[in-house]
């Protein structure tokens, strides 16, 4: 039961934090709250990916005696795997890129109706 | 990894997050915000990600706060929830 | 509203927490995530791209193209902040 714990509980973590960008993006009325929500949920789900590449006693992914003339085999099982680091790594970036078109549309909103929440903004398109 | 400093460094995260979401002041909650990214970035570090360390401490904790910071000072500091 | 979207939140983390019930452990090196492609990179890196850093060889060699679809969308994100935000004559 204590090792099932010990395996498992930065698993519920990831998603306790993923529901917390969740509930953010929800109920939360201003729109810049919202947005920090995305950026939770998005950073939720990148944890979640690097944990899955995580081993147990095995180094970083940056060969050791790379230019020796190969007298070391390499084996895969001294790595951590370098697949989902390379994915999350475009991920952060398109994040980066979301999260500045989404806050020229906050401004623009700001510019037009002269307040960023929700009811109020509604009231004034009506 | 380390067990311990993992656990703790999950909590901090974890604080950070709940309370970027219930500041009722934007830019304190943005600066929050910055300070959750570093603490991911730190736990990336201790999971043998180091480029994602990197990227995460140059382009999600620099860039994505300053994109937030010059939408609150375009904008407004108020919030409401 | 809020007590509804407390609802949605608790029934989806129920949902993915059962999922994660049948998931390996974390840390565990057998894995079907690190079984299938990346052994190949970690081990042919040296003779194929010669680059000590396999994220690195990953990014740039193997899968150069993703990268390229990548600045492609950092592309027409700036392009989208520069014209929501751009100041019009008219109006």
């Amino acid at each position: 039961m204590f090792d099932f714990i010990v395996g498992k509980y930065n698993y519920w973590i990831h998603i306790i934090l993923m529901m917390i960008g969740f509930y953010a993006m929800m109920s939360k009325r201003n729109l810049i709250k919202k947005i920090i929500g995305m950026n939770i949920f998005q950073t939720a789900i990148i944890i979640f990916f690097i944990s899955i590449a995580a081993k147990r006693g095995a180094t970083l992914p940056i060969l050791e005696h790379a230019h020796d003339g190969g007298e070391h085999a390499i084996e895969a099982i001294s790595y951590i795997n370098p697949l989902p680091h390379v994915l999350m790594l475009t991920a952060i970036v398109v994040m980066v890129a979301t999260l500045g078109v989404a806050l020229a549309v906050v401004i623009l909103v700001y510019r037009k109706y002269d307040t960023l929440e929700e009811a109020e903004i509604l009231k004034k398109i009506k | 990894m380390i067990l311990l400093f993992d656990f703790a460094i999950l909590i901090f995260v974890l604080i950070c997050a709940v309370a970027a979401i219930t500041v009722k002041d934007l830019l304190s909650s943005v600066i929050i915000l910055a300070a959750y990214s570093f603490l991911l970035c730190l736990l990336w570090a201790g999971m043998g990600a180091v480029d994602v360390a990197f990227t995460e401490a140059s382009v999600g904790a620099g860039i994505g706060t300053i994109l937030l910071i010059v939408a609150v000072s375009k904008t407004t500091r108020r919030s409401k929830d | 509203m809020r007590i509804l979207s407390l609802i949605i939140v608790i029934l989806t983390a129920a949902v993915l927490i059962y999922g994660t019930l049948d998931m390996p452990d974390c840390g565990n090196p057998d894995t079907p995530a690190s079984q299938h492609v990346s052994p190949r990179y970690v081990t042919r890196t040296m003779e194929e791209t010669a680059t000590p850093n396999i994220v690195t060889s990953v990014l740039g060699d193997y899968r150069g193209y993703d990268t390229l679809g990548e600045t492609t969308v950092i592309f027409s994100a700036g392009m989208a902040c520069i014209l929501i935000l751009r100041k019009r004559r008219r109006q």
